[in-house]
């Protein structure tokens, strides 16, 4: 069941078109990201959703109801800010207790849902303290806590974690998506950082100058990205350019390039002749010495020999970038154990199913 | 090396920035204080204490004859009265007339907003005296106002708009409407717009929101503003003097009346200790008032 529908929305300030034809789905339940650089419209969609804007065309629907037009205290939404937006007039308890006020919820009522609340984002006792008394991510949980103690239909995430330092945001991407699917809540997540993106959601809603770039599930996104801008935008990823001679079933093809015919996946209906670009991420290639003895290698394994120009220590692992004949470069893991030196030939082996064709 | 064992202490200079340096800064300030504020005072206080005399500006002897005389004085009680009742109603109406422009102009992105913050500063740009002339052409018996209203047919005979309180609290409203805005936009713009939008998404309309959230968060600027008018206006002296009229006569214009008209320094100087007393009591409670409101605000 669709739980929200974004339909076709656009947005202008002047002459700036800031959404053009966003349409997402959302699932009832779902965790979507919207995901890009500053500036690509993720915030005006959210702030459209939130009613805060309103776009210019389209519609926004909450399950059948369209809220397009209505006011954002109409909408029945929750919301968390990255500011936190708690009201430092008030306490933990009268925070929480500003929503249910204004839905007329009995006294008793909600001393309950707000101690029941509370005791899910573990604040138990802090009722009675004022915001500044609490640490940034105690101000997160109990914003939180108020967007989640109304029981909305939606809840709507600002880059709630952009404020808080490294080690509490790791902590808190799990605490909220702990929490969100215990709920069982829509949710949209405005981020710029994408591993936030990849851990957190269900979907992600890939954005760049006002476009959706791609829609998917984190896997699709990272393994199988719709275009360059996204899988630069997504991890680390290596590129190289070639022709299709081959079409192997649907979405299996044979490409020419400088370095040799490599076997890849790709999106269905590229014709022979197409010029494109082999995506590979750099942990799923093999580095070996050259001629050194690898696994069997299997008919779908390609191989790519080449010379290391560079290596990093990273301590889990050790990064080299390869220069290959044609002169493209090539990052690929090796394990921090076994480094190779500068200067080396190596052959780097990868599996067809883990090379992906963008259309270039 | 023990974990007792003390780091060799640096004896911090005494002299520089150290101990002396911060007591220094201060000279300035205490000098104008001092010389501006507490030697007039002690001047006017001594003053108000010494016998009235017909041949120099006041007498030999010390008395309190001069503050038993006018706290006995109803006419005194009665201008007295007057003149924290002007004062109360224009810090009101500078306040319900410029808080919804200090809130629009905190809110407004719109380029027109400049124009507006000149309009605002406006009253501060013409001096004191041709502003009261101003005002004295818009609200005299054939002035502006009443020409209009008459033309208009809306009113018969002119009505009696200055050489009373009206006037002189039309035109005090208008010349320290700045002073509220001021402080409020300050205060309003130091809010986040953040606040009013997590109150709006936990369901508020913008009524409630503006009564929960955004109205008791600028309860700082109300208090500064409300404070700076109050005072501003019970000792305002030009423009009671020129729009008051008998009808109009506030504490100052009546202490101007004693030292120059009548040449009762003490008794004028005993008259203006008392407006100050009164002032600062008045100020002082309110203060102790509103910090109960605002006991919650960071």
């Amino acid at each position: 069941m669709t739980a929200l529908t974004i339909d076709r929305i656009n947005k202008r300030y002047g002459n700036l078109h800031i959404l053009k034809d966003i349409s997402v789905p959302i699932a009832q339940g779902e965790f979507v990201s919207l995901l890009g650089p500053s500036g690509c419209g993720k915030t005006t969609t959210l702030r459209c959703i939130a009613g805060f804007e309103r776009p210019d065309s389209g519609r926004i629907l909450f399950g059948e109801r369209d809220v397009t037009h209505a006011l954002p205290e109409q909408r029945d939404i929750g919301m968390v800010f990255q500011s936190y937006a708690l009201f430092p007039h008030m306490t933990v308890a009268e925070n929480l207790s500003f929503g249910l006020e204004v839905r007329k919820v009995a006294p008793a009522e909600r001393k309950r849902r707000i101690a029941e609340v509370l005791s899910m984002v573990r604040l138990q006792g802090y009722e009675a303290r004022f915001p500044r008394e609490l640490s940034g991510g105690q101000q997160q949980r109990v914003a939180l806590a108020r967007a989640l103690v109304i029981e909305p239909s939606v809840l709507l995430l600002d880059e709630p974690l952009a404020n808080l330092d490294a080690t509490l945001r790791d902590e808190m991407r799990f605490f909220i998506r702990d929490l969100q699917q215990r709920v069982g809540i829509t949710s949209i997540y405005v981020t710029h950082d994408q591993s936030e993106a990849m851990v957190m959601s269900d979907k992600i809603v890939v954005m760049n100058a006002g476009v959706i770039s791609q829609f998917g599930t984190p896997r699709d996104i990272y393994e199988r990205p719709a275009s360059q801008t996204v899988a630069g935008f997504i991890g680390r990823s290596n590129t190289i350019a070639g022709k299709v001679t081959e079409a192997l079933g649907a979405d299996s093809y044979k490409i020419e390039t400088p370095c040799g015919t490599i076997g890849t996946l790709g999106p269905r209906g590229l014709v022979r002749g197409a010029d494109v670009r082999i995506m590979i991420r750099p942990e799923s290639i093999q580095t070996r010495r050259h001629g050194e003895a690898a696994n069997a290698s299997t008919s779908d394994e390609n191989v790519l020999g080449g010379s290391v120009v560079s290596s990093t220590y990273q301590g889990n692992a050790t990064q080299l970038k390869v220069r290959l004949p044609s002169g493209d470069e090539m990052v690929v893991d090796v394990s921090g154990r076994n480094p190779l030196a500068v200067g080396e030939e190596v052959a780097m082996r990868f599996a067809a199913r883990d090379a992906w064709l963008l259309a270039s | 090396m023990s974990a007792t064992e003390a780091a060799p202490r640096v004896e911090t200079p005494t002299i520089g920035v150290g101990r002396i340096g911060p007591i220094w800064m201060l000279a300035p300030a205490l000098v104008l204080l001092i010389g501006f504020f507490a030697l007039p005072y002690l001047t006017i206080i001594t003053m108000s204490l010494r016998e009235a005399s017909t041949r120099a500006v006041y007498g030999e002897g010390f008395t309190l004859a001069h503050y038993t005389t006018a706290l006995g004085d109803f006419y005194i009680w009665g201008i007295l009265g007057r003149t924290l009742l002007m004062g109360a109603i224009v810090t009101v109406l500078t306040l319900l007339l410029g808080y919804p422009v200090a809130y629009h102009l905190a809110n407004s992105r719109s380029r027109w907003t400049s124009l507006l913050y000149i309009f605002v500063l406006s009253p501060l740009l013409v001096g004191l005296v041709v502003r009261t002339f101003a005002w004295m052409i818009i609200l005299s018996n054939n002035g502006v106002a009443n020409k209009t209203l008459m033309t208009l047919g809306l009113i018969n005979f002119p009505l009696q708009l200055m050489n009373n309180p009206l006037g002189v609290t039309i035109a005090l409203t208008h010349v320290f409407l700045p002073f509220i805005i001021l402080p409020l936009l300050g205060n309003l713009q130091a809010i986040s717009p953040d606040l009013a939008m997590a109150s709006r998404s936990l369901g508020a309309s913008r009524m409630r929101t503006f009564l929960k959230v955004t109205l008791p968060l600028s309860l700082p600027g109300i208090q500064a503003g409300t404070i700076l008018v109050f005072v501003l206006s019970i000792s305002a002296y030009v423009t009671p003097a020129m729009l008051g009229g008998t009808g109009g006569r506030t504490m100052s214009v009546l202490v101007v009346q004693y030292l120059v008209d009548n040449f009762r320094w003490p008794a004028g100087a005993a008259l203006a200790i008392i407006m100050a007393a009164v002032a600062v009591i008045i100020v002082g409670l309110y203060l102790k008032l509103t910090a109960r409101a605002m006991r919650r605000l960071p």
